[in-house]
């Protein structure tokens, strides 16, 4: 009987025929896998567990202003493509340095994300996790990060570039929870256990 | 190559001065993410050596020159550590043989890395030699090769490296320090397993046609062992932790 979900490496065989399959390679009628990640061979599906944000069109992205220019702004996303804001769609005044949060309009040729509808997040501290984890880090239908605020008391945003704005309340503690779910992302039951070391340490 | 006087003989009662058989390969382990800032990082011990690597990026290439608009470059460096070996490697900067190394990497990666979905940028590849005892490029591939996989960066598939050489009449798989400098050939191979592609082929001093063959079955055969062990120091870190918890 075959395992419903599986480990892959790069180079592992997903399926014995071409199939549409996300982070996969069709070579010689057979597809494979091109990173390390869970494969679930009911649904045709592979999670990576290791990677890389590819911005796609409505992503909601945090950034930080790195330069003015004469039209547009350019934008710090921590990824291996470079932000721009043409200034019209700036929905507030901004200067260098000011943390952003922006949805992805499009990624031109050239490997620049064009963000739209860009508003300035005031104050608060950022932090880096890896874009892999930040579906775990939203959960299903933010459950994840429901629990989150409410168990911290702080305002979260997550950007899918992997960067993660927080403010107010128990911001060290919302750390932890977030470098843990970082950590077990691959596992089950994570909501539970975040649960339990949220009540536990509570504010 | 080492001076043909003095040359210690290297085969004894039809084994190695270190007792292993022909085609046998030395002990190895390899950990991966075993640094924390890097993407991607692996190490492996491989015999007595000992090879730290580091991969960083996707990341813009600068300065902008060195970029491709069209694909994301490699940048490779390998570097043997002063206190790494019993020769003098004390000489700040890369010398003739590191430069060597670090391209012929390179080029292992770029058939291997899938660079056309990263335009514009560059990943930094660093190969660090703390332990060195004769095939530290074999070596170093097979430990950035797990290191690369680790970061996330879509690959084609896992190579694996290892040498052949001839001592006497025999061809010997993986050679040492002693083995390596007064063997009659040394020749690292590296192998994309899943398709058999040869990705690096030196080779120093002289082979037949019919040796040449041997040798590459030879090298093939141990990269079955190699390569389970890449896919097993890659799973162990997920493993450990979905037992903790799904039992």
């Amino acid at each position: 009987m075959k395992m419903p979900i599986r480990l892959v490496v790069p180079g592992d065989q997903l399926e014995d025929k071409p199939a549409n399959i996300e982070h996969a390679i069709i070579e010689h009628d057979r597809t494979y896998s091109t990173v390390l990640g869970n494969y679930d061979d009911e649904k045709k599906k592979l999670i990576p567990l290791e990677g890389l944000w590819y911005p796609i069109h409505g992503d909601v992205v945090i950034g930080i202003i790195e330069e003015e220019k004469l039209n547009s702004y350019s934008v710090s996303l921590n990824a291996p493509y470079k932000g721009i804001i043409v200034a019209k769609y700036m929905e507030t005044q901004v200067q260098t340095g000011d943390v952003v949060e922006a949805f992805v309009k499009e990624l031109d040729k050239t490997g620049t994300v064009v963000l739209m509808r860009a508003k300035k997040l005031f104050g608060g501290k950022i932090m880096n996790i890896k874009p892999s984890k930040v579906p775990r880090v939203i959960g299903k239908q933010d459950t994840m990060l429901k629990q989150l605020s409410d168990g911290t008391k702080a305002m979260i945003k997550v950007g899918r570039n992997g960067m993660v704005w927080m403010k107010g309340g128990d911001i060290a503690l919302a750390t932890a929870a977030i470098m843990r779910i970082q950590e077990e992302a691959h596992t089950q039951g994570l909501t539970e256990r975040i649960k339990e070391m949220l009540e536990t340490r509570k504010v | 190559m080492g001076s043909s006087e003095n040359k210690p003989e290297l085969i004894v009662n039809g084994k190695r001065l270190d007792g292993r058989a022909f085609d046998e390969l030395r002990n190895i382990k390899i950990v991966s993410n075993v640094i924390k800032n890097a993407d991607g990082s692996a190490y492996i011990e491989w015999g007595n050596n000992k090879i730290l690597a580091g991969v960083y990026g996707p990341k813009e290439a600068l300065p902008k020159h060195t970029g491709d608009p069209e694909k994301c470059v490699i940048k490779c460096r390998y570097q043997m550590a002063p206190f790494s070996s019993l020769e003098e490697h004390g000489r700040a900067g890369p010398n003739r043989r590191a430069i060597e190394i670090s391209k012929v990497t390179k080029e292992v990666f770029e058939n291997v890395v899938l660079l056309n979905q990263f335009p514009g940028n560059a990943i930094d590849l660093y190969i660090e030699v703390l332990q060195s005892d004769g095939g530290t490029r074999a070596a170093g591939i097979t430990c950035a090769a797990v290191a690369l996989a680790t970061s996330g960066i879509p690959m084609r598939d896992i190579p694996f490296a290892v040498s052949v050489g001839k001592a006497g009449e025999n061809l010997i798989l993986d050679m040492n320090k002693i083995e390596d400098n007064y063997s009659q050939a040394d020749v690292p191979i590296c192998i994309s397993p899943r398709t058999g592609e040869v990705l690096l082929l030196q080779m120093d001093g002289e082979l037949t046609t019919d040796e040449f063959r041997r040798a590459v079955s030879m090298v093939q055969k141990a990269g079955e062992t190699i390569s389970r062990l890449q896919v097993q120091a890659l799973k162990a870190p997920y493993e450990r932790i979905s037992e903790k918890y799904n039992q």
